[in-house]
Protein backbone atom coordinates (compact mmCIF):
# COMPACT_ATOMS: atom_id res chain seq x y z
CA UNK A 1 0.00 0.00 0.00
CA UNK A 2 2.94 2.96 0.96
CA UNK A 3 4.92 1.57 -1.78
CA UNK A 4 1.63 2.41 -4.42
CA UNK A 5 1.13 5.65 -2.74
CA UNK A 6 4.68 6.62 -2.95
CA UNK A 7 4.44 5.57 -6.53
CA UNK A 8 1.96 7.29 -7.34
CA UNK A 9 3.03 10.43 -5.50
CA UNK A 10 6.02 11.24 -7.89
CA UNK A 11 4.72 10.53 -10.79
CA UNK A 12 4.06 13.82 -13.01
CA UNK A 13 2.38 12.71 -16.42
CA UNK A 14 -1.24 11.85 -15.58
CA UNK A 15 -2.13 7.97 -16.91
CA UNK A 16 -3.36 8.47 -20.51
CA UNK A 17 -0.52 11.05 -21.03
CA UNK A 18 1.90 8.71 -19.73
CA UNK A 19 1.02 5.93 -22.04
CA UNK A 20 0.87 7.62 -25.20
CA UNK A 21 4.11 9.16 -24.70
CA UNK A 22 5.76 5.34 -24.00
CA UNK A 23 4.11 4.14 -26.83
CA UNK A 24 5.61 7.08 -28.97
CA UNK A 25 8.48 7.09 -27.69
CA UNK A 26 9.05 3.30 -28.48
CA UNK A 27 7.62 3.24 -32.09
CA UNK A 28 10.49 6.09 -32.57
CA UNK A 29 13.22 3.76 -31.34
CA UNK A 30 11.90 0.55 -32.39
CA UNK A 31 10.29 0.83 -35.80
CA UNK A 32 13.43 1.85 -37.67
CA UNK A 33 15.65 -0.92 -35.44
CA UNK A 34 13.09 -2.80 -36.80
CA UNK A 35 13.31 -2.73 -40.38
CA UNK A 36 16.98 -2.90 -40.48
CA UNK A 37 16.97 -6.06 -38.53
CA UNK A 38 14.22 -7.23 -41.28
CA UNK A 39 16.59 -6.07 -44.15
CA UNK A 40 19.40 -7.39 -42.60
CA UNK A 41 17.37 -11.02 -42.99
CA UNK A 42 15.80 -9.89 -46.70
CA UNK A 43 16.67 -10.69 -50.06
CA UNK A 44 18.41 -7.01 -51.40
CA UNK A 45 15.75 -7.13 -54.63
CA UNK A 46 12.56 -7.03 -52.17
CA UNK A 47 14.54 -4.19 -49.89
CA UNK A 48 14.33 -2.30 -52.82
CA UNK A 49 10.86 -3.14 -53.80
CA UNK A 50 10.05 -1.66 -50.52
CA UNK A 51 9.33 -4.85 -48.32
CA UNK A 52 8.98 -4.16 -44.71
CA UNK A 53 9.19 -7.76 -43.56
CA UNK A 54 10.84 -10.61 -46.06
CA UNK A 55 8.89 -13.00 -47.36
CA UNK A 56 10.92 -15.59 -46.26
CA UNK A 57 14.50 -14.87 -43.23
CA UNK A 58 17.83 -15.80 -44.34
CA UNK A 59 21.02 -15.53 -42.73
CA UNK A 60 22.63 -15.27 -45.79
CA UNK A 61 23.97 -11.81 -45.55
CA UNK A 62 25.63 -12.22 -42.74
CA UNK A 63 27.69 -15.13 -43.90
CA UNK A 64 28.52 -12.89 -47.23
CA UNK A 65 29.08 -9.78 -45.54
CA UNK A 66 32.75 -11.34 -44.27
CA UNK A 67 34.06 -11.63 -48.06
CA UNK A 68 32.55 -8.61 -49.45
CA UNK A 69 34.64 -6.94 -47.44
CA UNK A 70 37.10 -7.55 -44.81
CA UNK A 71 35.18 -7.10 -41.97
CA UNK A 72 36.84 -9.47 -39.55
CA UNK A 73 40.10 -7.48 -40.56
CA UNK A 74 38.22 -3.99 -39.20
CA UNK A 75 37.09 -5.46 -36.20
CA UNK A 76 40.25 -6.56 -35.32
CA UNK A 77 42.03 -3.69 -36.40
CA UNK A 78 39.18 -1.81 -34.48
CA UNK A 79 39.94 -3.89 -31.22
CA UNK A 80 43.27 -3.63 -31.10
CA UNK A 81 43.73 -0.18 -31.76
CA UNK A 82 41.12 1.50 -29.82
CA UNK A 83 41.86 -1.19 -26.64
CA UNK A 84 45.59 -0.36 -26.59
CA UNK A 85 44.42 3.34 -26.89
CA UNK A 86 42.11 2.99 -24.01
CA UNK A 87 44.74 0.82 -22.11
CA UNK A 88 47.42 3.78 -22.62
CA UNK A 89 45.05 6.50 -22.15
CA UNK A 90 43.72 5.41 -19.09
CA UNK A 91 47.22 4.48 -17.23
CA UNK A 92 48.39 7.89 -18.11
CA UNK A 93 45.40 9.40 -16.79
CA UNK A 94 45.03 8.32 -13.62
CA UNK A 95 48.84 9.63 -12.74
CA UNK A 96 48.09 12.72 -14.65
CA UNK A 97 44.41 13.04 -12.52
CA UNK A 98 45.90 12.32 -9.07
CA UNK A 99 48.35 15.04 -9.31
CA UNK A 100 45.51 17.17 -10.64
CA UNK A 101 43.09 16.72 -7.94
CA UNK A 102 45.40 16.19 -4.58
CA UNK A 103 48.02 18.56 -5.42
CA UNK A 104 48.07 22.22 -6.53
CA UNK A 105 50.57 23.84 -8.56
CA UNK A 106 50.80 26.69 -11.06
CA UNK A 107 48.73 26.17 -14.04
CA UNK A 108 46.47 23.59 -12.49
CA UNK A 109 43.09 25.48 -13.51
CA UNK A 110 44.19 25.57 -16.97
CA UNK A 111 45.14 22.31 -17.59
CA UNK A 112 41.82 21.50 -16.08
CA UNK A 113 39.82 23.91 -18.38
CA UNK A 114 42.19 22.75 -21.46
CA UNK A 115 41.02 18.98 -20.98
CA UNK A 116 37.50 20.35 -21.18
CA UNK A 117 38.13 22.90 -23.79
CA UNK A 118 39.94 19.73 -25.89
CA UNK A 119 36.52 17.43 -25.51
CA UNK A 120 34.65 20.24 -27.73
CA UNK A 121 37.08 21.45 -30.60
CA UNK A 122 36.46 20.13 -33.81
CA UNK A 123 38.38 16.76 -34.74
CA UNK A 124 39.09 17.97 -37.73
CA UNK A 125 41.23 20.64 -36.50
CA UNK A 126 43.58 17.76 -34.82
CA UNK A 127 43.55 15.78 -37.92
CA UNK A 128 44.84 18.30 -40.23
CA UNK A 129 48.10 19.13 -38.68
CA UNK A 130 48.57 15.26 -37.95
CA UNK A 131 48.42 14.60 -41.28
CA UNK A 132 50.75 16.99 -42.47
CA UNK A 133 52.84 16.20 -39.94
CA UNK A 134 52.87 12.53 -40.73
CA UNK A 135 53.34 13.09 -44.40
CA UNK A 136 56.21 15.48 -43.63
CA UNK A 137 58.03 12.89 -41.43
CA UNK A 138 57.12 10.14 -43.36
CA UNK A 139 58.73 11.91 -46.43
CA UNK A 140 61.98 13.15 -44.57
CA UNK A 141 62.96 9.87 -42.75
CA UNK A 142 61.16 7.62 -45.64
CA UNK A 143 59.25 5.53 -43.33
CA UNK A 144 55.42 5.00 -43.83
CA UNK A 145 53.53 6.34 -41.31
CA UNK A 146 50.01 7.35 -42.58
CA UNK A 147 48.10 4.04 -43.08
CA UNK A 148 49.73 1.71 -40.25
CA UNK A 149 47.83 1.35 -36.81
CA UNK A 150 49.98 3.22 -35.33
CA UNK A 151 49.03 6.61 -37.20
CA UNK A 152 45.26 5.83 -35.92
CA UNK A 153 46.94 5.27 -33.17
CA UNK A 154 48.18 8.92 -32.56
CA UNK A 155 45.34 10.15 -33.42
CA UNK A 156 42.83 8.58 -30.95
CA UNK A 157 45.02 9.65 -28.67
CA UNK A 158 43.73 13.44 -29.33
CA UNK A 159 40.42 12.76 -27.64
CA UNK A 160 41.24 9.73 -25.39
CA UNK A 161 44.08 11.38 -23.60
CA UNK A 162 41.88 14.24 -22.43
CA UNK A 163 38.64 12.56 -22.04
CA UNK A 164 39.44 9.96 -19.31
CA UNK A 165 41.81 12.05 -17.61
CA UNK A 166 38.37 14.12 -16.79
CA UNK A 167 36.99 11.27 -16.08
CA UNK A 168 39.83 9.86 -13.78
CA UNK A 169 39.54 13.88 -12.24
CA UNK A 170 36.48 13.35 -11.80
CA UNK A 171 36.23 10.38 -9.91
CA UNK A 172 39.41 10.56 -7.84
CA UNK A 173 37.74 13.68 -6.78
CA UNK A 174 35.01 11.53 -4.77
CA UNK A 175 37.66 9.50 -3.23
CA UNK A 176 38.07 10.09 0.29
CA UNK A 177 41.28 11.63 1.11
CA UNK A 178 41.79 10.53 4.97
CA UNK A 179 42.76 7.12 3.83
CA UNK A 180 46.05 8.99 2.03
CA UNK A 181 46.56 11.04 4.19
CA UNK A 182 46.89 8.55 7.00
CA UNK A 183 49.34 6.56 4.71
CA UNK A 184 51.49 9.90 4.16
CA UNK A 185 51.10 10.56 8.06
CA UNK A 186 52.86 6.49 8.16
CA UNK A 187 55.91 7.80 5.67
CA UNK A 188 54.21 6.67 2.36
CA UNK A 189 55.78 8.60 -0.42
CA UNK A 190 53.20 9.93 -3.57
CA UNK A 191 54.40 7.01 -5.39
CA UNK A 192 53.44 4.39 -2.65
CA UNK A 193 50.40 6.76 -2.26
CA UNK A 194 49.49 5.82 -5.75
CA UNK A 195 50.26 2.29 -5.91
CA UNK A 196 48.77 1.66 -2.97
CA UNK A 197 45.96 3.27 -2.30
CA UNK A 198 45.01 5.33 -4.84
CA UNK A 199 45.23 2.53 -7.61
CA UNK A 200 43.56 -0.04 -5.99
CA UNK A 201 40.50 2.23 -5.16
CA UNK A 202 40.21 3.77 -8.54
CA UNK A 203 40.19 0.95 -10.30
CA UNK A 204 36.15 1.11 -11.52
CA UNK A 205 36.97 4.86 -12.44
CA UNK A 206 39.55 3.48 -14.77
CA UNK A 207 37.80 0.71 -16.44
CA UNK A 208 35.18 3.18 -16.83
CA UNK A 209 37.37 5.56 -18.81
CA UNK A 210 38.90 2.91 -20.61
CA UNK A 211 35.46 0.83 -21.40
CA UNK A 212 34.43 4.45 -22.91
CA UNK A 213 37.41 5.28 -24.33
CA UNK A 214 37.25 2.37 -26.32
CA UNK A 215 34.02 2.95 -27.78
CA UNK A 216 34.87 6.43 -29.05
CA UNK A 217 37.61 5.22 -31.25
CA UNK A 218 35.51 2.10 -32.44
CA UNK A 219 32.27 4.58 -33.19
CA UNK A 220 35.39 7.05 -35.06
CA UNK A 221 35.68 7.61 -38.83
CA UNK A 222 36.70 11.14 -39.15
CA UNK A 223 40.27 9.86 -37.87
CA UNK A 224 40.34 6.30 -39.31
CA UNK A 225 39.00 7.26 -42.49
CA UNK A 226 42.02 9.68 -43.68
CA UNK A 227 44.39 7.46 -41.55
CA UNK A 228 44.18 3.82 -42.85
CA UNK A 229 45.28 1.86 -45.84
CA UNK A 230 43.44 -1.71 -46.87
CA UNK A 231 45.25 -3.44 -44.61
CA UNK A 232 45.17 -0.67 -41.05
CA UNK A 233 40.86 -0.36 -41.96
CA UNK A 234 38.79 -0.12 -38.79
CA UNK A 235 35.42 -1.94 -38.83
CA UNK A 236 33.66 1.72 -39.50
CA UNK A 237 35.85 1.90 -42.56
CA UNK A 238 35.27 -1.51 -43.84
CA UNK A 239 31.97 -0.36 -43.42
CA UNK A 240 31.88 2.37 -45.44
CA UNK A 241 33.51 0.59 -47.83
CA UNK A 242 30.50 -2.00 -48.14
CA UNK A 243 28.50 1.64 -48.50
CA UNK A 244 30.26 2.56 -51.97
CA UNK A 245 30.35 -1.00 -53.15
CA UNK A 246 26.37 -0.47 -52.68
CA UNK A 247 26.51 2.61 -54.99
CA UNK A 248 28.24 0.91 -58.04
CA UNK A 249 26.63 -2.80 -57.87
CA UNK A 250 23.30 -3.18 -60.27
CA UNK A 251 21.14 -3.96 -56.83
CA UNK A 252 22.58 -2.24 -53.90
CA UNK A 253 23.48 -4.74 -51.38
CA UNK A 254 21.02 -3.95 -48.45
CA UNK A 255 21.08 -6.55 -46.67
CA UNK A 256 24.63 -7.18 -46.41
CA UNK A 257 25.17 -3.18 -45.38
CA UNK A 258 22.13 -3.66 -42.78
CA UNK A 259 23.92 -6.87 -41.72
CA UNK A 260 27.34 -5.53 -41.25
CA UNK A 261 26.23 -2.42 -39.49
CA UNK A 262 24.49 -4.36 -36.88
CA UNK A 263 27.81 -6.56 -36.20
CA UNK A 264 29.74 -3.08 -35.47
CA UNK A 265 27.04 -1.74 -33.64
CA UNK A 266 25.82 -4.43 -31.62
CA UNK A 267 29.14 -4.80 -29.21
CA UNK A 268 28.71 -1.02 -28.75
CA UNK A 269 25.10 -1.18 -27.84
CA UNK A 270 25.84 -4.10 -25.46
CA UNK A 271 28.69 -2.32 -23.45
CA UNK A 272 26.91 0.98 -23.32
CA UNK A 273 23.65 -0.92 -22.14
CA UNK A 274 26.04 -2.52 -19.36
CA UNK A 275 27.75 0.35 -18.46
CA UNK A 276 25.20 2.81 -18.71
CA UNK A 277 24.97 3.54 -14.98
CA UNK A 278 28.63 5.29 -15.99
CA UNK A 279 27.04 6.79 -19.09
CA UNK A 280 25.81 10.38 -17.36
CA UNK A 281 29.35 10.97 -15.61
CA UNK A 282 31.08 9.76 -18.62
CA UNK A 283 29.69 11.62 -20.98
CA UNK A 284 28.72 15.20 -19.36
CA UNK A 285 32.32 14.30 -17.60
CA UNK A 286 30.40 15.15 -14.26
CA UNK A 287 31.06 17.99 -11.64
CA UNK A 288 28.13 19.70 -12.88
CA UNK A 289 26.80 22.30 -9.84
CA UNK B 1 48.46 23.55 2.34
CA UNK B 2 51.24 22.95 4.47
CA UNK B 3 55.03 23.37 3.88
CA UNK B 4 55.58 19.34 3.84
CA UNK B 5 52.65 18.75 1.67
CA UNK B 6 54.05 21.50 -1.13
CA UNK B 7 57.68 19.89 -0.56
CA UNK B 8 56.01 16.50 -1.25
CA UNK B 9 54.06 17.05 -4.57
CA UNK B 10 54.68 14.59 -7.32
CA UNK B 11 54.88 16.87 -10.10
CA UNK B 12 57.32 14.03 -11.73
CA UNK B 13 53.78 12.28 -12.57
CA UNK B 14 52.82 15.09 -15.35
CA UNK B 15 55.15 14.23 -17.19
CA UNK B 16 53.85 11.09 -19.32
CA UNK B 17 50.74 12.90 -19.37
CA UNK B 18 52.57 16.59 -20.12
CA UNK B 19 54.72 14.92 -22.60
CA UNK B 20 51.82 12.96 -24.60
CA UNK B 21 49.47 15.93 -24.42
CA UNK B 22 51.93 18.23 -26.00
CA UNK B 23 53.18 15.98 -28.51
CA UNK B 24 49.48 14.69 -29.93
CA UNK B 25 47.65 18.00 -29.16
CA UNK B 26 49.21 21.31 -28.30
CA UNK B 27 52.21 21.19 -31.31
CA UNK B 28 49.44 19.76 -33.70
CA UNK B 29 47.36 23.31 -32.68
CA UNK B 30 50.35 25.17 -32.99
CA UNK B 31 50.50 23.73 -36.77
CA UNK B 32 47.27 24.34 -37.41
CA UNK B 33 47.61 27.64 -37.22
CA UNK B 34 50.62 28.29 -38.80
CA UNK B 35 49.15 26.04 -41.62
CA UNK B 36 46.13 28.50 -42.25
CA UNK B 37 48.29 31.15 -42.90
CA UNK B 38 50.27 29.44 -45.64
CA UNK B 39 49.38 28.24 -48.90
CA UNK B 40 49.55 24.75 -47.98
CA UNK B 41 48.62 22.24 -51.23
CA UNK B 42 49.47 18.76 -52.44
CA UNK B 43 52.58 20.13 -53.35
CA UNK B 44 54.21 21.32 -50.68
CA UNK B 45 52.33 18.93 -48.39
CA UNK B 46 55.77 16.93 -47.63
CA UNK B 47 57.46 19.84 -46.87
CA UNK B 48 55.08 22.20 -44.56
CA UNK B 49 57.91 24.26 -43.98
CA UNK B 50 58.12 25.60 -47.51
CA UNK B 51 54.51 26.30 -48.26
CA UNK B 52 54.67 30.00 -48.91
CA UNK B 53 53.29 32.23 -46.59
CA UNK B 54 50.10 34.46 -47.66
CA UNK B 55 48.94 35.71 -44.30
CA UNK B 56 45.05 36.15 -43.86
CA UNK B 57 44.53 34.90 -47.48
CA UNK B 58 43.06 31.79 -46.81
CA UNK B 59 41.05 33.70 -44.02
CA UNK B 60 39.80 35.93 -46.90
CA UNK B 61 39.31 33.54 -49.35
CA UNK B 62 36.95 31.22 -47.22
CA UNK B 63 35.19 34.85 -46.57
CA UNK B 64 34.58 35.83 -49.97
CA UNK B 65 34.45 32.57 -51.84
CA UNK B 66 34.40 29.39 -49.96
CA UNK B 67 30.99 28.96 -48.82
CA UNK B 68 32.39 29.31 -45.25
CA UNK B 69 29.21 31.66 -43.90
CA UNK B 70 26.75 29.69 -45.52
CA UNK B 71 28.79 26.33 -43.61
CA UNK B 72 28.51 27.92 -40.73
CA UNK B 73 24.78 29.06 -40.72
CA UNK B 74 23.82 25.19 -42.04
CA UNK B 75 25.86 24.38 -38.87
CA UNK B 76 24.57 26.46 -36.55
CA UNK B 77 21.11 26.18 -37.88
CA UNK B 78 20.99 22.13 -37.78
CA UNK B 79 22.71 22.19 -34.54
CA UNK B 80 19.68 24.43 -32.86
CA UNK B 81 17.11 22.62 -34.70
CA UNK B 82 18.08 19.56 -33.16
CA UNK B 83 18.56 20.84 -29.56
CA UNK B 84 14.89 22.59 -29.92
CA UNK B 85 13.62 19.01 -31.68
CA UNK B 86 15.10 16.88 -28.79
CA UNK B 87 14.41 18.72 -25.73
CA UNK B 88 10.47 18.10 -25.77
CA UNK B 89 11.18 14.55 -26.44
CA UNK B 90 14.21 14.03 -23.87
CA UNK B 91 12.20 15.51 -21.05
CA UNK B 92 9.13 13.61 -22.00
CA UNK B 93 10.69 10.50 -21.81
CA UNK B 94 12.32 11.09 -18.54
CA UNK B 95 8.83 12.49 -16.80
CA UNK B 96 7.44 8.84 -18.65
CA UNK B 97 10.16 7.42 -16.00
CA UNK B 98 8.80 8.60 -13.04
CA UNK B 99 5.34 6.69 -13.58
CA UNK B 100 5.79 2.78 -12.50
CA UNK B 101 4.79 0.80 -15.30
CA UNK B 102 5.53 -2.70 -16.68
CA UNK B 103 8.79 -3.50 -18.16
CA UNK B 104 9.97 0.17 -16.71
CA UNK B 105 13.70 -1.03 -16.31
CA UNK B 106 13.79 -2.76 -20.01
CA UNK B 107 11.96 0.74 -21.38
CA UNK B 108 14.52 2.47 -19.80
CA UNK B 109 17.09 1.18 -21.95
CA UNK B 110 15.40 1.07 -25.14
CA UNK B 111 15.14 4.31 -24.92
CA UNK B 112 19.22 5.20 -25.38
CA UNK B 113 19.72 2.85 -28.14
CA UNK B 114 19.58 5.73 -30.58
CA UNK B 115 21.81 7.53 -28.46
CA UNK B 116 24.37 4.98 -28.26
CA UNK B 117 24.11 3.38 -31.37
CA UNK B 118 27.97 3.99 -33.31
CA UNK B 119 27.00 7.18 -35.50
CA UNK B 120 28.14 5.57 -38.47
CA UNK B 121 25.22 3.03 -38.12
CA UNK B 122 23.28 5.57 -37.61
CA UNK B 123 23.93 7.00 -41.09
CA UNK B 124 24.03 3.67 -42.68
CA UNK B 125 20.38 2.64 -41.48
CA UNK B 126 19.10 5.76 -42.41
CA UNK B 127 20.54 5.79 -45.51
CA UNK B 128 19.14 2.75 -46.27
CA UNK B 129 15.83 3.56 -45.32
CA UNK B 130 15.91 7.00 -47.45
CA UNK B 131 17.20 5.52 -50.45
CA UNK B 132 15.19 6.38 -54.05
CA UNK B 133 13.56 3.27 -53.98
CA UNK B 134 13.75 2.53 -50.23
CA UNK B 135 10.67 1.68 -48.21
CA UNK B 136 9.79 5.05 -46.90
CA UNK B 137 9.10 5.80 -50.95
CA UNK B 138 7.48 2.68 -51.07
CA UNK B 139 4.99 3.80 -48.43
CA UNK B 140 4.34 6.75 -49.62
CA UNK B 141 4.14 5.68 -53.09
CA UNK B 142 1.68 3.40 -51.75
CA UNK B 143 -0.40 6.08 -49.86
CA UNK B 144 -0.55 8.06 -53.33
CA UNK B 145 1.95 10.79 -51.85
CA UNK B 146 4.57 12.36 -54.12
CA UNK B 147 8.02 10.31 -53.16
CA UNK B 148 11.10 13.16 -52.97
CA UNK B 149 14.59 12.75 -52.81
CA UNK B 150 16.27 12.47 -49.32
CA UNK B 151 19.49 12.30 -49.90
CA UNK B 152 19.79 15.37 -52.35
CA UNK B 153 18.49 18.53 -52.82
CA UNK B 154 16.49 20.86 -50.65
CA UNK B 155 14.76 18.05 -48.36
CA UNK B 156 18.39 16.79 -47.32
CA UNK B 157 18.44 19.54 -44.89
CA UNK B 158 15.64 18.64 -43.23
CA UNK B 159 16.93 14.32 -43.35
CA UNK B 160 20.14 15.43 -41.35
CA UNK B 161 18.01 17.94 -38.79
CA UNK B 162 15.36 14.33 -38.44
CA UNK B 163 18.04 11.78 -38.06
CA UNK B 164 20.55 13.97 -35.65
CA UNK B 165 17.38 14.79 -33.54
CA UNK B 166 16.67 10.97 -33.74
CA UNK B 167 19.83 10.10 -31.98
CA UNK B 168 20.08 12.96 -29.40
CA UNK B 169 17.21 12.96 -27.85
CA UNK B 170 18.01 10.10 -25.37
CA UNK B 171 21.41 12.41 -23.85
CA UNK B 172 18.55 14.91 -23.01
CA UNK B 173 16.43 12.18 -21.46
CA UNK B 174 19.71 10.86 -19.29
CA UNK B 175 20.19 13.97 -17.81
CA UNK B 176 16.76 14.91 -17.25
CA UNK B 177 16.40 11.39 -15.56
CA UNK B 178 19.56 12.11 -13.09
CA UNK B 179 18.01 15.14 -12.22
CA UNK B 180 14.29 14.10 -11.46
CA UNK B 181 15.79 11.45 -9.73
CA UNK B 182 17.76 13.56 -7.59
CA UNK B 183 14.22 15.77 -6.37
CA UNK B 184 13.42 13.99 -3.21
CA UNK B 185 9.95 11.97 -2.05
CA UNK B 186 9.82 15.39 0.30
CA UNK B 187 9.29 17.48 -2.45
CA UNK B 188 6.87 15.48 -4.20
CA UNK B 189 4.69 14.77 -0.58
CA UNK B 190 4.37 18.52 -0.38
CA UNK B 191 3.25 19.10 -3.43
CA UNK B 192 0.92 16.85 -3.29
CA UNK B 193 -0.50 18.12 -0.49
CA UNK B 194 0.04 22.03 -1.23
CA UNK B 195 -2.58 20.36 -4.41
CA UNK B 196 -0.47 21.31 -6.60
CA UNK B 197 -1.42 18.27 -9.45
CA UNK B 198 -1.07 17.72 -12.73
CA UNK B 199 0.55 21.25 -15.12
CA UNK B 200 0.74 22.90 -11.88
CA UNK B 201 3.06 20.68 -10.27
CA UNK B 202 4.99 20.44 -13.47
CA UNK B 203 5.64 23.85 -14.17
CA UNK B 204 5.53 25.05 -10.49
CA UNK B 205 7.75 22.09 -8.82
CA UNK B 206 9.07 19.94 -11.41
CA UNK B 207 10.67 22.18 -14.64
CA UNK B 208 12.24 24.88 -11.81
CA UNK B 209 14.01 22.00 -9.96
CA UNK B 210 15.50 20.37 -13.53
CA UNK B 211 16.01 23.76 -15.92
CA UNK B 212 19.45 23.73 -14.96
CA UNK B 213 20.37 20.32 -16.33
CA UNK B 214 17.97 20.74 -18.88
CA UNK B 215 19.83 23.78 -20.22
CA UNK B 216 23.33 22.22 -19.65
CA UNK B 217 21.80 19.13 -21.77
CA UNK B 218 20.89 21.43 -24.50
CA UNK B 219 24.67 23.11 -24.40
CA UNK B 220 26.58 20.05 -24.74
CA UNK B 221 23.79 18.45 -27.38
CA UNK B 222 24.55 21.36 -29.29
CA UNK B 223 28.28 21.18 -28.84
CA UNK B 224 27.94 17.19 -30.00
CA UNK B 225 25.60 18.16 -32.95
CA UNK B 226 27.83 21.06 -33.84
CA UNK B 227 30.71 18.75 -34.39
CA UNK B 228 29.33 15.78 -35.65
CA UNK B 229 31.37 14.80 -38.69
CA UNK B 230 30.41 11.11 -38.91
CA UNK B 231 26.16 11.32 -39.11
CA UNK B 232 26.58 13.90 -42.60
CA UNK B 233 29.35 11.79 -43.64
CA UNK B 234 27.71 8.80 -43.65
CA UNK B 235 24.33 9.31 -44.67
CA UNK B 236 25.25 11.86 -47.46
CA UNK B 237 28.42 11.08 -48.87
CA UNK B 238 31.14 13.23 -50.55
CA UNK B 239 30.52 15.25 -52.27
CA UNK B 240 27.52 16.07 -50.02
CA UNK B 241 24.33 18.19 -51.18
CA UNK B 242 25.31 21.91 -51.09
CA UNK B 243 22.03 21.88 -48.23
CA UNK B 244 23.76 19.75 -45.69
CA UNK B 245 27.62 20.88 -46.28
CA UNK B 246 27.90 21.26 -42.74
CA UNK B 247 31.23 22.18 -41.29
CA UNK B 248 33.42 19.28 -40.45
CA UNK B 249 32.12 17.99 -44.23
CA UNK B 250 33.67 21.70 -45.34
CA UNK B 251 37.20 21.18 -43.66
CA UNK B 252 37.48 18.04 -44.67
CA UNK B 253 36.69 18.29 -48.60
CA UNK B 254 38.87 21.37 -48.87
CA UNK B 255 41.72 18.59 -47.13
CA UNK B 256 41.19 15.37 -48.66
CA UNK B 257 39.10 16.38 -51.79
CA UNK B 258 40.59 19.78 -53.09
CA UNK B 259 44.14 19.41 -50.89
CA UNK B 260 43.87 22.98 -50.30
CA UNK B 261 45.16 22.17 -46.60
CA UNK B 262 46.06 25.88 -46.00
CA UNK B 263 42.24 27.07 -46.25
CA UNK B 264 41.17 23.94 -44.91
CA UNK B 265 43.08 25.02 -41.78
CA UNK B 266 41.49 28.42 -41.57
CA UNK B 267 37.85 26.88 -41.85
CA UNK B 268 38.82 24.89 -39.09
CA UNK B 269 40.07 26.97 -37.03
CA UNK B 270 37.17 29.41 -37.95
CA UNK B 271 34.81 27.25 -37.18
CA UNK B 272 36.11 27.45 -33.16
CA UNK B 273 34.34 30.84 -33.48
CA UNK B 274 30.84 29.09 -33.16
CA UNK B 275 31.90 26.40 -30.40
CA UNK B 276 32.97 29.02 -28.61
CA UNK B 277 30.06 30.26 -26.91
CA UNK B 278 28.44 26.97 -25.81
CA UNK B 279 31.74 26.33 -24.74
CA UNK B 280 32.25 29.15 -22.51
CA UNK B 281 28.76 28.42 -20.89
CA UNK B 282 29.26 24.65 -20.36
CA UNK B 283 33.27 25.99 -18.57
CA UNK B 284 30.88 27.91 -16.15
CA UNK B 285 28.73 25.40 -15.01
CA UNK B 286 31.78 22.84 -14.32
CA UNK B 287 33.07 23.03 -11.16
CA UNK B 288 36.82 22.88 -11.85
CA UNK B 289 37.89 23.67 -8.27
CA UNK B 290 38.94 20.04 -7.51
CA UNK B 291 41.95 20.83 -4.95
CA UNK B 292 39.13 22.13 -2.02
CA UNK B 293 37.43 19.30 0.55
CA UNK B 294 34.06 19.78 0.23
Amino acid sequence: MSRFRAASVQQVLPRPVHAAAVVALLLIVLVPLAYILSASLNSDLAVAAGDFWPSQFTFGNYARIWQTTDLAGGLRNSVLISGSVAVVSALVSVMTAYVLVRHKFLGRLTTLRGLVILQSVPGTLLLLPIFVLFASVSTALRVPIIGTPWAVFVTYLTFALPFSTWVMVTYLRGLPLEIEEAARIDGAGPATVLLRIVLPLSWPGIVVAAIFSFLQGWNDVLFSSVMTSPASRTAAVALSVLSSTQDTGAVPIYGQMMAASLVCAAPVVLLNLVFQRYLVNGLTAGGIK
Amino acid sequence: MTSMERRDRPLWMLIPGAILLAVVILAPLALVSYMSLTDLDQYTLRHWTLAPFIGLGNYVEALLQAPLLSSIWISVSTAALVCVISLPIGVTAALAMQNRFPARGLVRSLFLIPYVLPAFAVGAMWRTILKPDAIVNGVLGQLGLPAPLWLNGPASYWVLVAVEAWSAWPFVYLLTLAALQSITKDVHEAAAIDGALGWAKLTRVILPQIAGSVALSMVISFLHSVNNFSVPYVLFSLPAPASVQVLPLLTYAQSFQSFRFGLSAATAVASLIIVAIPLLVYLRALRLDVGERR
